[in-house]
């Protein structure tokens, strides 16, 4: 309940702070009558009583759910997970694909619960084999990195 | 009979080589997702549209993949839910009540070969409503201008919402948020940043595939993590696999309604299979009253849902076809594949484009007897796949959506706004907000303000044109019954809930 008040709170803020800067939106010179002003505003306006609504009673809508309740060794766990995808978004050109894929599906692989071994020949096969998957067999061009000099 | 030779078009289309394969592809590729625990339709959509790219399939043949995985998904959900009593997805819920029971009685075999049967009823059921539909539905949406477009998205938005059952505000605030999504980028008419942040990757607005993939399959993944700890072994298959006739005749009422049923919700925008299916079970064991041993393994109440499911699943193609309103999320999916196909759904696809649209309904029929064919020999096979475990999947499904999100612009920005919006869909998730809900809305966002804006302009920015014709009105006063869907289904319930304490 309190994180359903939380975000509904959230997400009214949210609205505002929109909504002020969607007031600056004007057109230089317009040929119709509806700016790119009007719509958004209109949008902001419902989604913040809908968030009002959610804020004021948060009970009408919250049934018992069925989702497990966050514990904290599971925070931890979306927290790795999260930094793995990270790691690998910022890794992904720098390092080149099949090194950063390769480090990522381990820490995948291992988070989920794979033992070591099994899960290095699982990394090592996934990196590569869909480097050439895609870049070679469906030509979707994808950054080399640090292996550019090997030439394969 | 204009339809028919259409169709016989179709067919060429559709069984030619090269779609042949395709539809054999998309089908054991889409029954293969739908059996994953977790991955329904709309990830196999999505993580298919960069592939169907890369490889430079021509339209007709992306949307008869695209769309042969959709029902492929729709069978193979059921598969894990009688052998597991796990659904893959959300639709598949009610196959659990009466398949798991059948599958601990020992007739998972027979369990599994009739749910195929009643799915391919339910399919072909549907296809027929649409290839008689859905021209009428052309011919007539001709006649739509930019006010009664408005008007029917604004339905389709308000329809989604009542439907809802428990909870109309959530969904509606899903919606709301896709659509403000949608508003990112520049403004095509007036050229003003919106809601860019001064940020360059943000001025092209959110990108499909960045969308989907970030809201289904990462937030998948952190879901996957959650539920990674308590392992099931899937019940044997064992005994016969095929049902007699006997049980096949008891089933075929149940199929012939459930099809019916499950039509009309697939064309009604954004009802979905899931209602269909949850709708389907509970009129049957109305019907079937004392007689019914619904709940421990009635076969009927195994058959209802999945032929809904499937009939459903085909019945969505109508709006999405004609009218260019997704009917459910995977449409919705398709839908924005189209438009990367620079294809624009709606009435003038059936003048302009006929090999595509026919070559998608025959292939409908097509992948409906493939899939039939297909899993009854091959049942022992898919429940095999089952026990992959998540520690090898999961890896590979996080990096292949990495791909294709990089494919999209080859900028890593987009790689993180893909994170950020996982993050939020997980959220959502968590906070028990339809996710699909707010993906229709992003769909729709872009062709809602377009043709607000282009019927005000007709006007003069006289808001009188939205309530000019009597299509509009007519849609106004649909709108006006599905707000107070809701109110009335709640004072219902107190008054029930009150005659019972009395």
């Amino acid at each position: 309940m309190l994180y359903q008040r939380l975000f509904a709170a959230s997400l009214l803020l949210a609205c505002l702070c929109l909504g002020v800067i969607a007031w600056g939106f004007h057109a230089p010179f317009s040929y119709e009558p509806v700016g790119p002003r009007a719509y958004p505003l209109m949008l902001l306006i419902l989604l913040g009583l809908g968030a009002l609504v959610l804020l004021i009673k948060p009970a009408l809508e919250s049934s018992p759910s069925d989702e497990p309740a966050l514990t904290k060794p599971m925070l931890i766990k979306v927290a790795i997970c999260l930094a793995l995808l990270l790691a690998l978004a910022s890794l992904f050109e720098s390092l080149g694909f099949v090194p950063s894929a390769i480090l990522f599906a381990l820490g995948m692989a291992r988070l989920f619960g794979g033992r070591w071994l099994p899960s290095v020949v699982l990394a090592v096969v996934l990196g590569t084999s869909l480097y050439f998957l895609f870049d070679r067999i469906l030509d979707v061009p994808l950054p080399l990195g640090v292996l550019a000099g090997l030439e394969i | 009979m204009d339809t028919l030779q259409y169709l016989g078009q179709g067919f060429d289309v559709a069984l030619s080589p090269n779609n042949l394969v395709t539809a054999l592809a998309g089908t054991t590729i889409g029954t293969i997702v739908g059996l994953l625990p977790g991955l329904g339709p709309i990830n196999g959509v999505a993580l298919l549209i960069p592939v169907a790219f890369a490889l430079g399939l021509p339209p007709e043949t992306a949307l008869i993949l695209l769309a042969s995985v959709y029902l492929g998904c729709e069978y193979g959900g059921r598969i894990s839910s009688i052998l597991l009593n796990i659904p893959g997805e959300a639709s598949a819920v009610m196959t659990t009540l009466d398949g798991y029971p059948l599958a601990r009685q020992g007739k998972a075999g027979v369990a599994l070969s009739i749910s195929a049967w009643s799915s391919f009823i339910g399919g072909m059921i549907a296809t027929v409503g649409v290839i008689v539909f859905a021209p009428l539905l052309a011919k007539w949406a001709v006649s739509f201008g930019p006010a009664e477009y408005f008007m029917l998205m604004v339905f389709a938005i308000v329809c989604l919402a009542g439907m809802a059952g428990d909870k109309p505000v959530k969904t509606a605030v899903a919606v709301l948020i896709g659509l403000m999504l949608s508003c990112v980028g520049i403004d095509a008419n007036s050229g003003v940043y919106r809601f860019t942040f001064g940020s360059l990757g943000l001025s092209d607005g959110i990108q499909f595939v960045v969308l989907v993939l970030g809201l289904f399959s990462i937030s998948e993944i952190l879901m996957l993590l959650e539920r990674t700890h308590h392992g099931q072994t899937a019940l044997k298959t064992s005994g016969r696999m095929l049902f007699n006739l006997k049980e096949g005749s008891s089933v075929l009422a149940t199929n012939l309604r459930c099809g019916v049923l499950g039509f009309i919700f697939g064309v009604l925008p954004g009802a979905g299979a899931t209602l269909a299916s949850a709708v389907s079970y509970m009129s049957e064991k109305k019907l079937a009253g004392d007689s019914g041993r619904f709940g421990d393994g009635d076969l009927r109440g195994l058959a209802a849902p999945e032929t809904a499911n499937s009939a459903s699943a085909c019945g969505s193609m109508i709006p999405m076809l004609t009218l260019g309103i997704p009917g459910s999320g995977t449409t919705a999916v398709m839908l924005g594949a189209l438009t990367l196909y620079n294809i624009t759904p709606g009435p003038l696809l059936f003048q302009n484009q006929p090999e595509i649209v026919w070559g998608l309904i025959a292939s409908l029929f097509v992948a409906n007897i493939i899939l039939i064919v297909m899993n009854i020999p091959m049942i022992k096979l898919f429940t095999r796949i089952l026990s992959v475990p998540n520690w090898t999947l999961v890896p590979a499904i996080a990096i292949i959506t990495s791909i294709g999100v990089y494919a999209v612009h080859a900028t890593t920005f987009d790689l993180f706004l893909m994170i950020a919006i996982g993050i939020f869909g997980y959220l959502l998730r968590k906070l028990d907000f339809p996710l699909s809900a707010l993906l229709l809305g992003f769909i729709l966002g872009d062709m809602m303000e377009s043709n607000l804006r282009r019927a005000l302009s007709i006007s003069n920015g006289d808001l009188g044109i939205l309530f000019s014709s009597p299509i509009a009105i007519g849609l106004w006063a649909l709108v006006a019954a599905m707000i107070a869907l809701p109110f009335w289904r709640r004072y219902r319930a107190k008054r029930s809930a009150k005659l019972a304490n009395a």
